[in-house]
């Protein structure tokens, strides 16, 4: 499984504007950090489309893109619309960026 | 105008609903367990809310800080402090509380605005959202800040200016409500920067002249090579560091950057191409003096109020123009500075022709403006280039004469 992972806006924006996605691969993990993040996969994936609110302002998005046996998954969230296991799975991947 | 908030709760209500009648009875139990969560938990709010603020007087722009405690759910963050409150033992949660109250001041006492909306609407802040959380914002009701990772960033709450910004992106909300795309996008993202500099100079009773005009200058960690997030005095040179690139804002029409309209596009580049509008305000405050929120300040206040969901850097700079003929007199040195200003950023105010416009923002330049400088050597420039326009022509009419008297 290969997950890959960027964040746009926010007030920091110009910077991020440059910055390139972050990846990871399963299969360059040790087995338990591999499974640690299947399940974390698995509890973000949306159960219901998002809601996106209109009116935050300065609010950072994130792209989460799993690629696993041939099937791609995008998760997408944003600060104002946050699930704690989006925000889980996000603050892993950031704990483990290479 | 009365407007309706609803609550960005992690699954939408309808969702909920719909979830309530689902087949699998796990489903429906989660779905109820979360209505009643979410529903027992905004009557704790209130109520909490409102025995915090007894003492003050409700609508009364009372603040009320919150903290996450390193979640991302906001009902779920605790109380941290209010207007009748002790100080708090936080740090983060002081220097929101004292930010929210500078802002709510300056509103107050330099333009008369009664809070966010007008009408006196309590300022609630959310302090250690997330963990290691690069960011602040205003969800469309209250203002979150970030720890910062420690890293690369500090801590939001550490900029008075950041947190004008946010409580201004409120302001903007009930007035403009300036569409967050493309150049209406830009304008709001210029107006939080305005007078989230504004809030600094005033609480620091700063001259244009001795104002940093940076925003965020004490958000990266001393380590990090970096003056702010965005410059409005020299938009483009915030920051130039092998971490971070090279700061994207342009500072002038000629270098207005096209992204999507899409999130990693920023919206069209909403966080960019605000540094246009930026360095107008920051050439007329040069241009005008003294202090930036008065007479700019007072400007920029009144073109906000009076421009709309789709207003454009146009649309505002003629605004502009004419709250300043409004408010200080046609051909006033407030107006010339004004137009003199957009026209350094490459914006002509619509009807008044460039020669005219540089020759008027000569006026303004009359007591000394850091613009005086390049007016005198445009309009020399113009000089020159009609007096060869005349040459040619004169030219071309002894040639012409020539020629008819050859043929006679």
């Amino acid at each position: 499984m290969k997950v890959t992972w960027a964040t746009h806006g926010g007030q920091a924006a110009g910077i991020r504007l440059s910055l390139p996605p972050k990846a990871l691969d399963t299969d360059a993990l040790p087995a338990n950090a591999a499974a640690e993040l299947a399940e974390l996969v698995a509890a973000a994936v949306p159960v219901a489309e998002e809601e996106r609110p209109s009116r935050a302002r300065d609010a950072m998005s994130y792209t989460i893109t799993v690629e696993d046996g041939g099937r791609s998954t995008v998760l997408t969230r944003s600060d104002a619309t946050m699930t704690p296991a989006f925000a889980a799975l996000l603050d892993w991947l950031e704990e483990h960026a290479p | 105008m009365t407007r309706t908030y609803t609550l960005h709760c992690i699954i939408p209500p309808h969702l909920l609903e719909k979830l309530l009648s689902s087949d699998d009875s796990e489903v429906r139990q989660v779905a109820l367990d979360t209505m009643l969560t979410t529903a027992r938990l905004r009557g704790e709010r209130a109520v909490r809310a409102s025995f915090a603020g007894a003492a003050a007087t409700p609508g009364n722009a009372r603040r009320t800080v919150f903290d996450c405690q390193n979640g991302v759910f906001l009902p779920l963050a605790v109380f941290a402090r209010s207007e009748d409150g002790l100080e708090s033992a936080d740090d983060s949660v002081n220097r929101a509380f004292g930010g929210l109250g500078t802002t709510r001041d300056f509103y107050k006492t330099v333009f008369n605005r009664n809070s966010v909306d007008g009408r006196g609407m309590r300022l609630d802040g959310y302090v250690h959202f997330g963990r290691r959380f690069n960011n602040a914002f205003w969800d469309g009701r209250q203002m979150v800040f970030g720890d910062g990772d420690g890293r690369l960033f500090s801590d939001f709450t550490g900029c008075l200016d950041v947190i004008a910004h946010e409580w201004t992106h409120g302001v903007t909300e009930f007035t403009a409500g300036l569409d967050y795309h493309n150049q209406s996008g830009a304008l709001n993202e210029s107006m939080s920067d305005v007078f989230g500099s504004l809030v600094k100079q005033w609480s620091l009773k700063q001259t244009a002249d001795q104002a940093d005009w940076l925003i965020g200058s004490e958000i990266f960690t001393p380590g990090i090579d970096a003056d702010a997030l965005r410059s409005m005095k020299a938009p483009g040179h915030a920051f130039d560091n092998r971490l971070f690139g090279k700061d994207p804002q342009p500072d002038h029409m000629s270098d207005f950057v096209n992204l999507p309209d899409t999130e990693p596009g920023d919206n069209g580049g909403v966080h960019i191409n605000s540094g246009i509008p930026n360095k107008a305000f920051f050439l007329t405050a040069m241009r005008i003096g003294g202090f930036a929120w008065e007479a700019p300040g007072l400007i920029w206040y009144e073109s906000l109020k009076a421009s709309h969901f789709e207003t454009q850097f146009q649309d505002f700079a003629n605004t502009t123009y004419r709250k300043a003929a409004e408010l200080y007199g046609d051909d006033s040195a407030e107006q010339l500075a004004v137009l003199a200003a957009w026209q350094d950023v490459g914006i002509q105010i619509s009807g008044i022709l460039a020669g005219v416009a540089r020759a008027r923002g000569l006026a303004a330049d009359r007591n000394g403006g850091t613009g005086r400088e390049n007016g005198l050597a445009t309009v020399n420039k113009q000089i020159g280039a009609l007096t060869a326009q005349v040459t040619g022509l004169v030219r071309d009419v002894n040639a012409l004469k020539g020629q008819v008297t050859t043929g006679g």
